[in-house]
């Protein structure tokens, strides 16, 4: 991983240097994997591609569920690389050196305050992108190959959201465009379009059209498609011999009902004279093996390349590189590390990674505030950073369960028929209809001497309670045979309602 | 657009230009008809156009310009006693409007310098009439009428210069009302038919251009040209001012004449909106603005003509006078809005006519809450005697004091009143915290220079207040950007219910910021070039815009790409963008694809049910200074509603029907009521009403032997316990039940039909009547439903003994 040691000379060098050992497992294995991939996908005509799906499996986004549950739900490889990593952060725990470089920050002062949350918004592309070395150096690689011996060829580009695949695709145009300049060759026409933004699938070869043939005249009688055939099944005049790479971003939307644009699209590219580079990028892992299955016959499958979700270190490192053109230490670096930890756990979502450090910072603005506010003559503290307790506050914002909470603020009627729909999901019947339920709830109702509302008003209860994500309604033409079935679990409601002690009885 | 109309031909014999031309050489003749060269305005159009940009700038300018061009004012401008009889026959009747609501509005109010000043000299004046229609200077004005409004800057060169009631033809420079003329579509020059190289016989259809357009040199000038231009080109090159007249009014002034008034609703014209002037403009395109002045008759010149583009199309043989509206254009937010129906509709909506009682009003109250904010620029507009300033009321603050109304309304009317819905609260209780958050978030995103686009999700059940507390921090801040605490932005509200499909909220947005519609396509590639590729609408568009998407959950598409591309501009550089959505559900982001949950970001704000203290409070807060309702009876109410949904809405509909109630208890009863309040009786009633469900009370009103077939049908299901019977089986039952009791068995058919008549309402489930006996019968309710319907029932008390 050359990559990967390169950048490390950047000052939170000893953050990654104390704990190399530990990393360097997991790192090894990751290298073996790729590799592996790589050679795989190289000779993707053989090997199934099965055989790759397991290895990513582990990146596919999952389900946040309540918070008692969380433990489970982490995967199996980042949780033993918590359990590793704590035990080393016990007995050296890091120190800062940056702290001491740098000047003090100030979070009082709005000019600062708005540098630290430009530098986490979202949209403020950083110089360089970290942590993604490897697979930007694939899929140069590739595009290089094809610009190379010009010939064609198709790239899938795959990894969940928030992992930086559309911002690394930015970067490998430029640096593509960038080579070929010093390479001497012809600049690759490029044409970058996000998928969402076309109006018909079809749109996307009007598109490229539009791009290859600026000044041409239109010819009416075909398709865009037809003429792109035509122009790439064609031996062309030297003049004409530019590559074209093509960016296809959220390619998923390309899929019509009988995939014929997806499967056009790639076969431009196993057209005899076609100079068309295409990189498609989505979250799907299988999306080309699903939806192309007669590609693989004409042995011309795409190139995958997997964008992985983030691993902690990964966060960490992201979010130090985003702060450190900062002239001053707005975060404690163990409190950048709990962020990044929960949110690998969770999703390996660098949007939300951001999301959470700019939460935290709003978090110490308003105690900053307030504390102006109080007591304007009081001993200010003298390092003022965002520390562990706001990025736990942030945290908790984010990824707790409101659950508990919006249970127990319900109006009493809604949280009967909550109770009662407990009671009646207890056996083995997964789900019932209004009607059963109202009877439950009459039930109760009549036990504790309370009026019960009406039929209709119970069942717009119960869209209420769908709506907040406590039941599940199934359409149904009439009212009354609606299927319910309860979304959070029986465990969830007995505590919740535990509190109370009117239904402290009816939960027995 | 593409229908525009195609060369209008300039018939100046029309008869309906010759009562212009009367009333116009009679307005002239007190003025000295000069002919002075005009004043260079090249300041003018620019401090107009600044109104909307930087309204700090302004205020401050107010009081140094002000003394100087006032005191020319009066010098030139002394008190011209005018001929002015009004047709008062039919409508010298005082005006009133419905009660409107006074917003919160009241203390955004900007400090102005010489507010003070205005509102002690308004003091003064003691009575107002509201006309419908004033003859002035013989020609009648109305109210909906549109006309030439001066501006005050120029107003003494308009004076001394005459105004050419016709156009000349640009070719031989005389105006001959005999021959045809043709208008250029391009430049909007007259010419005349017979003075085109070659002469022309007819107007020709489609798009005609100018010799002078087509060589794009302009036509030449002469001397008089200059100092001749017609209304229509003084008011497209910002000299004058368009306005449709809202009110007019007679007012007496201190040394005993009376001057005429009217409130003046502006037109703007394309260079003065916030994306200038575009493409898609017409020649002679004007917005409607929301905003409004009082200002007095003598500065109006003459009507003009603003149609709306159906009738603009039709208006090809109208002279020059007529224009073209079809968006309204929002001075504060700065966007753009189609109006519906440009024809009087939509003002004359809240104002009524209140029959000839009352002609003259005291209105001193009503005085001040009109000059409450007098920021506006226009409000210094035309001839102002004595250099007197007025200021300019905000939109949906128009406010007519309660004893103007001539009938009083009892303390129960007035709470059935503030109690309705559609009646916005003064002020938003147990919301604060909430209000708070929104605020924060909008401020710290649109407060930063570079404004970085960002996304809020706002969930709540419904009625409890989401969108009202997003709308009045969206209002508070407007205060503040009026105040200049603020950057102006862009503010545009969608509600996703209103859309005809999740696509058109594309073309719904682009409209709004530019004033222009396209379709929904179209509409997306430009606002991905604005929002994605940071290109600008306009000419200045470097505002950032604010978004608010209500019940969001129905953009949700197939794909869902529609949310996709919502919620991806914010994450662009550039964008400026922040979006906040509001919606039912809860776990909306959850249920999305993974990719458009991770653009929303985690900002989400929850609006949780009210408790009843919160809707006792709500309610008590609507209710204040009205002393109708017993405290018990709102906590009655309040915890009822709280008990089952928290709705704030539902609280307010059953204290508004408990007052109906009480208010029809008393009338019935006048002497007996001890109070004049509302009691837990009628809040009881109230709640029986909305919470009873319709099939009891249909189940109630059906005819006897309908309540003897359902008596029937219970009994059957409790002596079998299966819900399904047969017509045949409950006809033996009627005839038995009929037997016992000694009423009449109607017969079978009468029966069968009775037995459809219920299926018909859905009390019974059953088949159609064709199987007769065989016909299938099920009850659609619970039977317990049907024995509490029937149970106490006079006409047949022995039909409990089968329930």
């Amino acid at each position: 991983m050359p990559a990967i040691a390169g950048p490390s000379s950047s000052p939170q060098k000893h953050v990654v240097g104390s704990r190399s050992e530990s990393i360097g497992g997991v790192r090894s294995a990751e290298v073996n994997t790729s590799r592996k991939r790589k050679l795989r996908s190289d000779s993707a005509a053989e090997v199934s591609a099965t055989v790759v799906l397991p290895v990513n499996s582990i990146s596919t986004p999952m389900k946040w569920k309540s918070p008692r549950r969380c433990a489970v739900s982490i995967p199996k490889t980042s949780d033993e690389e918590i359990k590793e990593d704590s035990n080393e952060k016990l007995e050296n725990p890091v120190i800062s050196v940056c702290l001491e470089v740098k000047s003090k920050w100030n979070p009082k002062d709005d000019e600062q305050m708005k540098a630290v949350k430009e530098a986490l918004h979202v949209s403020k592309a950083p110089s360089t992108v970290v942590c993604r070395e490897d697979e930007q150096r694939r899929v140069f690689e590739f595009v290089k190959g094809c610009m190379e011996q010009k010939k064609a060829g198709s790239l899938y580009i795959c990894g969940c959201p928030g992992t930086g695949k559309s911002l690394s695709m930015e970067k490998v145009r430029l640096q593509a465009e960038e080579w070929a300049k010093q390479a001497g060759l012809h600049c690759p026409e490029t044409v970058s379009v996000n998928c969402t933004s076309l109006t018909k699938s079809t749109d996307i070869f009007s598109k490229i059209l539009g791009n290859y043939e600026s000044g041409k005249k239109a010819n009416g009688s075909f398709s865009p498609l037809q003429q792109l055939q035509r122009l790439f099944s064609q031996k062309q005049q030297q003049s004409r011999s530019k590559m074209m790479l093509i960016i296809a971003d959220e390619m998923d939307y390309l899929i019509t009902r009988d995939r014929g644009v997806l499967h056009e699209l790639f076969m431009l590219t196993t057209l005899p004279f076609s100079r068309c580079i295409l990189i498609g990028v989505a979250n799907a892992i299988d999306l080309a093996d699903r939806f192309l299955p007669k590609l693989k016959s004409l042995n011309c499958k795409p190139l995958v390349v997997t964008f992985r979700a983030y691993s902690k270190d990964q966060i960490l490192r992201i979010l130090q590189e985003r702060l450190v053109a900062l002239p001053f230490v707005a975060f404690q670096s163990n409190a950048l590390e709990i962020c990044a930890r929960k949110v690998s756990a969770a999703s390996g979502d660098m949007r939300k990674a951001l999301c959470v450090c700019r939460s935290a910072l709003e978090i110490l603005e308003i105690e900053v505030r307030g504390s102006i506010d109080q007591e304007p003559k009081g001993p200010v503290p003298e390092c003022q950073v965002v520390k562990m307790d706001h990025m736990i506050a942030a945290l908790s914002k984010t990824f707790k369960s409101p659950i508990v909470d919006t249970i127990q603020s319900l109006p009493q009627h809604q949280q009967i028929i909550v109770c009662s729909a407990a009671k009646a999901f207890r056996g083995s019947k997964k789900d019932r209809t209004i009607a059963e339920l109202n009877k439950l709830y009459l039930e109760i109702c009549k036990s504790s001497m309370i009026t019960p509302a009406g039929i209709t008003e119970f069942s717009n209860m119960c869209t209420v309670l769908n709506d907040q994500g406590i039941l599940k309604l199934s359409h149904a033409r009439d009212d009354k045979l609606k299927r319910v079935s309860l979304r959070v679990d029986e465990a969830d409601i007995t505590f919740a309602l535990k509190e109370i002690r009117f239904f402290r009885n009816c939960l027995l | 657009m593409a229908a525009t109309p195609s060369s209008k031909a300039k018939t100046f014999q029309s008869p309906n230009k010759t009562p212009t031309n009367m009333y116009r050489k009679s307005y002239l003749s007190p003025s000295s008809t000069s002919l002075t060269p005009q004043t260079p305005e090249t300041l003018t159009p620019l401090r107009r156009s600044s109104r909307h940009v930087s309204r700090k700038i302004d205020l401050g300018n107010d009081p140094i310009d002000l003394p100087g061009r006032e005191s020319i004012q009066e010098i030139n401008l002394t008190p011209r006693k005018r001929t002015t009889d009004v047709v008062a026959e039919t409508l010298t009747t005082p005006k009133t409007k419905k009660k409107k609501k006074i917003d919160v509005e009241a203390s955004f109010s900007p400090i102005s310098p010489n507010r003070s000043e205005t509102i002690t000299k308004k003091k003064k004046k003691k009575k107002r009439v509201y006309y419908n229609k004033v003859e002035f200077d013989e020609t009648e004005f109305e109210i909906g009428d549109h006309v030439y409004v001066k501006r005050r800057e120029d107003a003494n060169s308009d004076e001394e210069e005459e105004d050419p009631e016709i156009e000349d033809c640009q070719i031989c420079f005389k105006s001959d009302t005999n021959i045809i003329m043709i208008e250029c579509d391009d430049c909007l020059g007259g010419f005349h038919l017979n003075c085109l190289k070659p002469p022309l016989t007819d107007v020709p259809k489609g798009d005609w251009i100018c010799q002078f357009c087509v060589v794009h040199k302009p036509p030449p000038l002469q001397g008089k040209k200059l100092a001749k231009r017609t209304m229509r080109e003084k008011l497209l090159s910002g000299d004058l001012w368009a306005a449709r007249i809202e009110k007019l009014w007679k007012q007496e002034v201190v040394d005993g004449g009376c001057v005429y008034w009217i409130r003046a609703r502006w037109y703007i014209i394309p260079e003065e909106t916030v994306s200038g002037r575009q493409r898609h403009n017409l020649k002679r395109e004007l917005y409607l603005t929301n905003d409004f002045a009082d200002i007095e008759m003598e500065c109006v010149l003459r009507h003009c003509f603003v149609k709306c583009p159906m009738e603009f199309s039709k208006a090809s043989n109208d002279g020059d006078d007529v224009f073209l509206c079809e968006y309204e254009y929002d001075v504060h937010c700065h966007s753009f809005k189609r109006l519906a129906q440009l024809v009087d509709g939509d003002s004359d909506s809240d104002q009524e006519w209140n029959g000839g009682k009352e002609k003259e009003i005291d209105s001193d109250d009503e005085e001040e809450s009109v000059c409450a904010d007098s920021k506006s620029k226009r409000g210094l507009t035309g001839v102002n005697t004595k250099g007197r300033i007025f200021g300019v009321e905000k939109v949906g603050t128009k406010r007519i004091p309660e004893h103007v109304r001539c009938y009083k309304k009892n303390e129960l009317e007035k709470a059935k009143a503030t109690l309705l819905l559609a009646t916005r609260p003064k002020s938003l209780p147990c919301r604060s915290k909430e209000m708070e958050e929104i605020t924060a978030f909008i401020k710290g995103s649109i407060l930063d220079d570079q404004c970085l686009g960002r996304c809020m999700y706002i969930h709540g059940v419904p009625g409890t207040g989401k969108t009202i507390s997003v709308l009045s921090v969206m209002k508070n801040l407007k205060a503040e950007v009026e105040a200049g605490s603020v950057s102006p932005y862009c503010f545009v509200e969608i509600n996703g219910l209103k859309l005809a499909s999740p696509e058109n909220i594309y073309s719904v947005i682009y409209e709004a910021l530019s004033g222009h519609h396209v379709g929904w396509k179209k509409a997306l590639l430009f606002l991905n070039e604005r929002f994605a590729e940071g290109k600008r609408i306009g000419k200045e568009n470097e505002k950032p815009c604010i978004l608010l998407i209500d019940e969001l959950d129905l953009l949700v598409t197939r794909n869902q790409s529609v949310l996709y591309n919502i919620l991806d501009w914010p994450t662009k550089p550039n964008s400026r963008l922040v979006v906040l959505g509001i919606a039912n559900t809860m776990d909306l982001p959850e249920k999305l694809l993974p990719r458009i949950s991770s653009r929303m970001g985690i900002q989400r704000l929850c609006f949780g049910p009210y408790n009843h203290m919160q809707l006792q409070e709500i309610i008590s807060t609507r209710l204040k200074g009205i002393n109708a309702f017993e405290k018990t009876a709102i906590e009655f109410a309040s915890r009822k509603v709280a008990a089952v949904s928290g709705d704030a809405r539902r609280a307010l509909e059953i204290c508004r029907r408990a007052a109906e109630v009480a208010d029809y208890r008393l009338k019935n009863n006048n002497k007996t009521a001890k109070s004049q309040l509302v009691i837990m009786a009628d809040v009881e009633v109230a709640i029986q009403e909305m919470f009873q469900a319709p099939h009891i009370q249909v189940m109630k009103s059906v005819s006897k032997l309908s309540k003897i077939f359902l008596t029937a049908m219970v009994h059957e299901l409790y002596k079998t316990g299966i819900a399904e019977t047969s017509f045949d089986r409950v006809a033996t039952t009627v005839s038995s039940l009929c037997l016992t009791h000694g009423e009449a068995f109607p017969g079978w058919d009468i029966l069968l039909k009775i037995g459809c008549d219920l299926g018909e309402c859905k009390i019974v489930l059953c088949e159609p009547g064709e199987k007769h006996r065989l016909q299938k019968l099920q009850l659609n309710f619970p039977s317990d439903d049907v024995a509490f319907a029937l149970k106490d029932n006079k006409d047949f008390p022995w039909l409990a003994n089968y329930l």
